[in-house]
């Protein structure tokens, strides 16, 4: 540990810090920017969607139907939001942990940021149009799919060199090793699938592959970068180390040698080969391991800085993110082992599964690292505490009530569609059974429709440069803790 | 990069690395050791992840689903010994859900729309002779009809039926309107469909009811169960 650095060390290493933070400004930002924007038109689409299950005919054009928008509001979320967010987060991150400057190349980034966009909106606009390929998140064309992997591959490329040469000592620790490995996971995943998928006869195998595949995205992509920001924000905010690097390499490893492995199960007791629905409830359950090292991890991290959860916007949606992620990773033990995966298959609760995983654990571990980072790539401050509370309090409501929502219908519809008595009832009436949950989630997507507005009218302000000029931070509650020098607060410690 | 670097005066220099200056630094993680009940509690759930192996009684076949092992199918069927329904109630309650393809125009009470869709309700065409009924049923009617004394012309008439729905389908639901709405009359049974289906193959379009007014007492011949709906009997509940 530095805390004993003289203040001529302490002022080289801000203005290292600061020089490293403007030379990833222009990517990082704009990856943000249009990342938000993404997440709003997701939202939107995600309330649609919910109407239209129970209201077919609201706004009755062919390209709103249910069918389309429900695929381009997940590609939305997980193309246009999340993936182009994690990439922004991974970058900063990285480039801070290893203190390597991004040395030159900001255009070609910018540049290949506009591509990926263009390639989301062609993607999603065809799947509008009618010309969804049926592959869940994978709808768009498989030319998409090639622009979307070499944009990424191009991105990954720069952040696993700044990995590869560290300037800093032990610049390799926890959050890297979890952006490393999305950095190469997610290739391999997206690469495999499109390429089997949309090259390969498959028959009722690729139903299978399909599955893995977004598994894959969520486990191998998704969970390593929120998880990273989480193991890096945490110990920033609260000034305590990560409780345990012991705890820390059991929840890695694990994570990285049964993420890849689920998925099959899905088609538990379907026609495909049985060991593969076996291995993928297996590594499901399996997946509980590094969920609970991790959560047991943060928590033993966390303990004792619970004040700080609730002035620092970050940490605290950080704090709800990490949160998020054990209730996931129960989910997914509840989907995907047999005793309760056959009654949930199928179901609403596969839509409680992502929305929980993308949204309520990863987002909210990326929403924190926005509120981190931004203030100090625009050189300006977070204009108001309220947007920021308001963003935070409708998010968790919101999230909250899809899954749970999400959950308890899609149990109640499995049980009826399972129960052998039940025989004669119509497949409609079931459906027609699960109404309220969905109606409840149409107003979920409401309160983060709200919630998205003025989070995304915040950022565009603090990337226009027009928030706050001031040298304090924009905390919800005042606390003098928080705006302590590293150097007092170390020495405290 | 060095601060002589950068064209700003103090103030401007200690606001813009404000957010720079009073960050915590980066910490690496303690050396607390990983507490045993946690591996405890992970070897535990290892233990009950790996059952899901345990439950594959032959891993490379599809044909493999030991814990979704097939449950006795509760549903009757015409052809097994184990049914506690006589064939009439059962094509009546098939008939009834079969009839969803009907009610749309004929409505759920069998009374049509005025003006539009003729009623199934004391129709002299659903009791009469089952002959004309199975042929309307398969290849549906347009043109002016008189049902019950009021006309109906409705354009494009009624839709053939014959190709979405097969003979035992087609059986159930026309037994099912013969004996519901207040309407009693003998069943009618898949072989009575299927010879109709022989006898008028190679009819292009939907009938007129003049073509059909010959067979309009016309019974299909055929054995019909013994039970209730053999005489027409009144319909059970």
């Amino acid at each position: 540990m530095q805390t004993e650095a003289p203040i001529a060390d302490l002022n080289a290493e801000n203005l290292r810090r600061a020089a490293i933070d403007r030379s990833v400004k222009g990517p990082v930002l704009f990856l943000f920017t249009n990342a938000a924007f993404w997440l709003m038109a997701s939202t939107l689409l995600g309330f649609l969607s919910a109407v239209k299950l129970v209201s077919p005919h609201f706004i009755d054009f062919s390209f709103l139907t249910y069918g389309r928008i429900q695929p381009a509001h997940l590609l939305a979320l997980v193309y246009g939001w999340g993936i182009q967010a994690g990439m922004g987060v991974a970058l900063w991150l990285m480039a801070r942990r290893t203190a390597v400057e991004l040395k030159g190349g900001q255009a070609t980034l910018i540049t290949l940021g506009v591509i990926w966009n263009i390639a989301v909106t062609v993607g999603i606009v065809s799947v509008l149009a009618g010309g969804s390929t049926s592959l869940e998140w994978l709808e768009f064309p498989a030319s998409v799919a090639t622009v979307l992997l070499i944009v990424f591959l191009v991105f990954a490329f720069r952040i696993v060199s700044m990995a590869a040469k560290p300037q800093r000592e032990g610049g390799f620790q926890v959050s890297t090793w979890y952006i490393v490995g999305a950095c190469f996971w997610f290739p391999w995943v997206f690469a495999t699938a499109t390429g089997l998928l949309h090259h390969v006869e498959l028959g009722a195998l690729g139903a299978g592959i399909n599955a893995w595949f977004v598994h894959g995205v969520i486990l191998l992509f998704f969970v390593p970068i929120g998880i990273g920001s989480a193991y890096y924000f945490i110990p920033k905010i609260t000034g305590h180390p990560t409780h345990s690097a012991q705890l820390a390499q059991m929840g890695f490893w694990t994570l990285a040698i049964f993420g890849g492995w689920t998925g099959m199960q899905r088609f538990m007791g379907g026609p495909i080969p049985g060991w593969m629905p076996a291995v993928g409830a297996l590594a499901g359950v399996l997946l509980l391991i590094p969920v609970g090292i991790v959560g047991l991890n943060h928590h033993l991290t966390t303990l004792g800085s619970h004040k700080l959860v609730g002035t620092s916007p970050t940490l605290r949606f950080t704090f709800v993110g990490a949160l998020f992620y054990p209730i996931s990773g129960v989910l997914l033990a509840l989907i995907s082992a047999f005793w309760s995966g056959s009654t949930m298959q199928f179901t609403h609760a596969w839509y409680g599964y992502q929305i929980v995983v993308v949204y309520g654990f990863f987002s909210m571990c990326v929403f924190g690292a926005i509120y981190y980072i931004v203030p100090r790539l625009a050189g300006c401050e977070w204009l108001s505490v309220r947007l920021i509370r308001n963003h935070f309090w409708f998010s968790v409501y919101g999230i909250g009530t899809i899954v749970v929502t999400s959950v308890l219908g899609g149990f109640q519809q499995g049980a009826v569609m399972n129960d052998p008595g039940q025989w004669d009832v119509n497949f409609l009436a079931i459906a027609t059974h699960s109404y309220i949950y969905v109606v409840a989630r149409a107003l979920a997507w409401l309160f983060i429709l709200w919630s998205n507005s003025w989070f995304l009218v915040h950022l565009m302000l603090m990337v226009a440069g027009l928030g706050r000029r001031s040298s304090a931070p924009t905390l919800l509650t005042h606390d003098h803790e928080h705006e302590e020098l590293p150097l007092t607060e170390g020495a405290k410690a | 990069m060095s601060a002589s670097n950068i064209n700003h005066d103090t103030n401007d220099l200690d606001r813009i690395h404000s957010a720079v200056k009073r960050e915590k630094l980066d910490l690496p993680a303690g050396n607390e050791a990983a507490p045993m009940w946690a591996i405890f509690i992970a070897m535990v759930v290892a233990v009950l992840a790996g059952s899901h192996l345990g439950m594959m009684s032959k891993p490379l076949s599809i044909e493999s689903k030991a814990t979704f092992a097939p449950v006795p199918d509760p549903r009757p069927s015409s052809t097994g010994g184990a049914d506690n329904l006589d064939p009439f109630a059962l094509a009546m309650k098939k008939g009834a859900s079969a009839y969803a393809v009907c009610g749309g125009c004929h409505q759920g009470t069998g009374m049509g729309v005025p003006g539009q869709f003729p009623p199934l309700a004391g129709s002299e065409y659903v009791t009469g002779g089952t002959e004309r009924l199975i042929r309307i049923a398969l290849s549906g009617l347009q043109g002016p009809i008189t049902v019950k004394g009021a006309g109906y012309n409705t354009p494009g008439g009624m839709p053939p039926q014959g190709m979405a729905l097969g003979d035992q389908d087609i059986a159930n639901v026309l037994t099912y309107v013969r004996n519901s709405f207040g309407n009693e009359g003998p069943m009618v049974t898949k072989e009575m469909v299927t010879k109709v289906r022989g006898t008028i193959t190679g009819h292009p379009a939907q009938w007129t009811a003049a073509e059909l007014e010959e067979f309009a007492k016309k019974n299909v011949p055929g054995d019909i169960p013994a039970g209730p709906g053999a005489t027409g009997a009144p319909a059970a509940k």
